[in-house]
């Protein structure tokens, strides 16, 4: 060349380096000539300012491939051609291994049968409370009491509270009080019945969205002798909600009403559930002491105003303004050592967040939500990974396939989707059969949750959790053998020197590590909450609940008691009697107006009260030091009983004989109750006081062994006695597992859960086992031969599955061990998580785990060595 | 028949293609542009069309003999197909007739 000069070296190493190789050559030369003349016309450093340019201008990104002739495009994996394909190999594949697809659909239905239920479930939960139109706007108010040292927090408040909240603040558009539920006498006609029911403020059908089927949200609920029913009741004791409008109902034989209203029956997802509704004025009317300030029973809900943009009051400014409201109306209050403040609590939140620690919020059923959420992509995880190590398993038969697949030309992309195919095949059946275990299931999981699922398949949202759920079951459970698979080399594969590399066998290892790990967890996890459980219902609670009844106390059983008791005393199977303000396990009211000398005026003690009848502490059996309450002092009705908890907190040494002044009634106490729960172990044993009077629950103490010979006598005695209400009882002990209620679907849930997720683990332990005896064939016949035993060979193969489950043992204990005693923190009273628990977990987990190898280890090492040798 | 989309630089380049008739290759039709309508543009910018152009079968190429003026580099040159000539047909036929319906004076006045 004859060129003066050159463009920059550099340049030129940049486009050769960068420039795609096929078109190279040319833009080189091209690039070259055109410098050539550039230099001509404008000089060098024109030349080389332009070179660079167009340098940079056949750079990729700028630059144009070209396509190459003898490049075929390759099918695109998602043409429907392939995706026919795809099903047509996954669906000969199934059929063709029959046990392992078996095992492998199985595993996959059981898990997403599980995680489907608990999806529903879960839905069914997020649905309570939800459907309110005025939801968002929807408010509980609570109270914070600060006393003693401690915050509580209480959704009880004030009788007088909603009316004047309403009247103190704008941002308030409607305010009602709920009142606690009440089983009343309704009588219509010859009708008699028992019907559960509340009273509530005049605004409640204009705050909840509750339909009215006759009468009007205005007028329902303003006189004091109006009703509202709901659809059931009308119908029932009038034939239809519009025939009911404007009877009367006798409540209790002596009160008429007038049916201003008939609501729809409340949902299945509603929290609050009420038959009828009273008006708040009629409550009031009958109990003038939730007109005082410092009570905290009723229930008070607000709805906030919504100005004409649609933005709704903001409720942190409004707790903010309402927060020491309290104290205006209740000035004497702070004396008392006891400060209250007010706070909002969101309604729609209230079911799932209702626990209170220190006064502020600290989860509640969320935590079950939540809890049982991680075990269905648990479960499902695990069924997955079955899917996966199965999948490895066949690797070596299936490697061939993808060999001589690879060598006819197919892409990796390809084989990726064959693999992601045959999962998603698999995973859809999986559903197909998921989906009828469920329809099968789903009484009995009701009946167990005491919920009303059903299968909703018009909701969108269903079936989009029907296609997420496979797809994404399809796509982790296929991912594994996808990639895996389709990374073979084709030439060693066919050679038949194919390793499967340590990498792969770790990543196996830790699958089932995993999988164990998980499995651990949950059996952990049964055993403590099962233990729990058990501990709590045979606790002994200081006093026995086995063969005691409850029975309210009403019309002639309530003015006539004193008849009542004795006459019952003297039939068959009755053998004490007593009366009380409420069952002893569900709690009373609390007060803490209580004085004694010497008292520290500056805190508060709450205490525990009842009126009691004669014969408190025989009826309920638990000891007494000093005396009961008798009918031989005649003074008694002065007198105290209080339980041992309430002796530490005043101080007495010796209580007894020493005075006591509540409500600025003056007192003696004359015994000292034995500490005994009076309510769940969820909360610690608080003072007690007991005072003689009239309450509304008779208690009564059945004779060991006597239960028929008793009720028959209540039973002829109330309806002799008490012709116009029906006679209702429960026993102590059925009251008593209500406390526990969610703890035992909660345990029962669990074992469930645990169960399955072990079976599917052992289902794929099953698989596994089966690859590496079909791995070592050869090395387990070259041993057979050399005079191994069947004993040392199964000990061989059984140890390397031993070793991983010992692993998961060592990961899940801790993590078990930290859930469950966060789990626990929830009890005042609990058991201790002794090691023996991780013991007997481990033994079970490797017991099963050694049950499900040995199956395959012992077909190994039986097999004829003959046979696995003769083909070399 | 399944009209292809020439846009108006593929088509001035086409049309240089054309008018080189048979010795277009980057260097020449990048001269010619830069000689003809003046437009000087980069030759990423040639090339690329050039691709885009034998991709829609307008153009075909075959790589010259190497001559020692390029360093030995062989160019690749570029000729007109079939289709291409019928697209540029197509296309002043078409611009023909849309002249002819053009009022005259509409362009009398807008040209003022």
């Amino acid at each position: 060349m004859n060129s003066v000069s050159q463009p920059p070296r550099w340049a030129r190493r940049l486009l050769a380096w960068l420039h795609p190789w096929d078109t190279l050559e040319e833009v080189e030369g091209d690039l070259d000539e055109l410098y050539t003349y550039w230099y001509k016309r404008s000089g060098p450093q024109q030349a080389t300012l332009r070179y660079l340019l167009n340098v940079v201008s056949v750079l990729p990104p700028f630059v144009r491939r070209r396509q190459r002739k003898e490049e075929y495009s390759q099918l695109s994996i998602l043409k429907p051609i392939m995706i026919r394909n795809y099903l047509k190999i996954a669906w000969r594949n199934i059929a063709h291994n029959k046990s392992f697809s078996a095992i492998n659909i199985l595993g996959l239905a059981l898990g997403m049968a599980c995680s489907l239920l608990i999806f529903l479930w879960i839905q069914d939960e997020f649905s309570v409370d939800a459907y309110h139109a005025n939801g968002p706007q929807l408010y509980n108010v609570m109270e914070r009491q600060f006393y003693d040292g401690k915050v509580e927090a209480s959704p009880g408040t004030p009788g007088l509270l909603a009316d004047e909240l309403k009247k103190e603040f704008p941002e308030i558009a409607y305010a009602a009080g709920l009142s606690w539920e009440e089983e009343r006498t309704f009588s219509v006609g010859e009708k008699l019945n028992k019907e559960k029911g509340r009273a509530a403020g005049a605004d409640w059908f204009k705050m909840f969205s509750l339909p009215l089927l006759a009468g009007s949200a205005e007028t329902a609920l303003n006189a004091p002798a109006n009703i509202a029913i709901s659809r059931k009741l009308a119908t029932n004791y009038f034939g239809s909600p519009q025939a009911a409008m404007g009877k009367s109902i006798r409540i209790g034989n002596k009160e008429d009403y007038q049916v201003s209203a008939v609501f729809e029956d409340i949902p299945k997802n509603g929290s609050v559930t009420y038959d009828y509704l009273l008006s708040w004025s009629d409550l009031l009317r009958h109990n003038e002491w939730l007109k005082e300030w410092g009570t905290n029973v009723p229930e008070t809900r607000i709805q906030l105003r919504v100005d004409r943009n649609g933005v709704s009051a903001d409720p942190a400014r409004l707790e903010a303004k309402m927060k020491s409201f309290l104290k205006s109306r209740n000035p004497g209050m702070e004396k008392r050592g006891l400060d209250v403040q007010l706070f909002l609590q969101p309604y729609q939140e209230a079911y799932l967040y209702s626990n209170f620690k220190n006064g502020y919020q600290n989860g509640g059923r969320i935590e079950y939500v939540r809890l049982f959420g991680i075990v269905a992509v648990f479960i499902l995880l695990i069924a997955c990974i079955n899917f996966m190590n199965l999948a490895t398993a066949r690797s070596v038969k299936r490697a061939r396939e993808v060999g001589v697949r690879k060598v006819v030309g197919a892409g990796r992309n390809w084989l990726i989707g064959q693999f992601i195919g045959e999962a998603m095949v698999l995973t859809a059946l999986a559903l197909v059969i998921a989906l009828g275990l469920v329809w099968v299931l789903l009484p009995t999981f009701n009946s167990l949750t005491e919920k009303h699922i059903t299968f909703q398949f018009a909701t969108a949202s269903f079936w989009f959790m029907l296609l997420g759920m496979t797809l994404v079951t399809g796509l982790i459970a296929g991912s594994y053998p996808a990639l895996f698979l389709s990374s073979l080399n084709p030439i060693r594969v066919l050679k038949g020197t194919i390793r499967f590399g340590s990498g792969a066998r770790l990543f196996r290892q830790g699958l089932v590590v995993f999988q164990f790990a998980l499995s651990m967890l949950l059996i952990i996890g049964t055993i403590i909450v099962y233990r729990q459980i058990d501990f709590i219902q045979t606790k002994n609670l200081g006093f026995d609940r086995e063969g005691m009844l409850y029975v309210s106390s009403e019309g002639e059983l309530a003015t006539k008691y004193g008849t009542f008791k004795q006459e019952l005393l003297r039939m068959p199977g009755i053998q004490a009697v007593t009366k009380m303000d409420g069952t002893p396990t569900n709690g009373f009211g609390s007060t803490g107006n209580v004085q004694w000398p010497g008292k520290d005026t500056t805190t508060s003690i709450q205490f525990q009260f009842s009126t009691v009848d004669y014969d408190f502490t025989k009826t309920l059996k638990v000891n007494v030091t000093g005396r009961d309450f008798s009918s031989d002092f005649g003074a008694d009705s002065a007198n105290f009983l209080i339980n041992e908890t309430a002796a530490r907190r005043i101080g007495y040494k010796d209580p007894i004989g020493k005075p006591l002044t509540m409500w600025g009634k003056r007192g003696t106490i004359i015994g000292v109750v034995a500490d005994y729960h009076q309510s769940s172990m969820h909360t610690p044993i608080e003072p007690f006081i007991a005072k003689l009077g009239q309450g509304k629950i008779i208690i009564v103490r059945i004779k060991p062994g006597q239960t028929k010979q008793a009720l028959a006598s209540l039973e002829t005695l109330a309806r002799q006695m008490n012709p116009k209400f029906p006679l209702t009882y429960r026993f102590a002990d059925e009251a008593f597992q209500k406390l526990y209620h969610s703890e035992t679907v909660v345990g029962a849930l669990v074992n469930y859960f645990a169960f399955l997720a072990i079976f599917i683990s052992c289902l794929g332990l099953f698989g596994l086992a089966a690859f590496m005896a079909e791995q070592r064939t050869k090395e387990i016949g070259v041993r057979k031969v050399l005079g191994a035993s069947v004993t040392s060979i199964v000990a061989l193969l059984s140890e390397d599955f031993l070793k991983l489950v010992l692993v998961a043992i060592l990961i899940s204990s801790p993590v078990a061990w930290y859930g469950m005693s966060s789990w626990l923190q929830n009890y005042a009273y609990k058991i201790d998580i002794e090691w023996w628990i991780f013991a007997l977990a481990g033994l079970l987990a490797i017991g099963i785990a050694l049950l499900t190898i040995s199956f395959q280890s012992i077909k190994a090492a039986l097999m004829n060595p003959v046979r696995s040798l003769r083909s070399e | 028949m399944r009209r292809t989309y020439l846009g108006e630089f593929e088509e001035v380049v086409l049309i240089m293609v054309a008018i080189l008739d048979g010795e277009g290759y980057g260097v020449t039709v990048s001269q010619a542009l830069e000689e003809h309508t003046g437009r000087i543009v980069t030759f990423g910018t040639v090339h690329n069309t050039l691709i885009r152009l034998e991709e829609k079968g307008f153009v075909k190429s075959e790589l010259g003999g190497a001559t020692a003026e390029r360093g030995g580099r062989r160019k690749r040159l570029f000729r007109v197909t079939a289709l291409g000539s019928r697209a540029l047909q197509e296309i002043q036929q078409l611009r023909h007739e849309l002249w002819q319906m053009v009022p005259p004076h509409t362009l009398r006045l807008s040209g003022l």
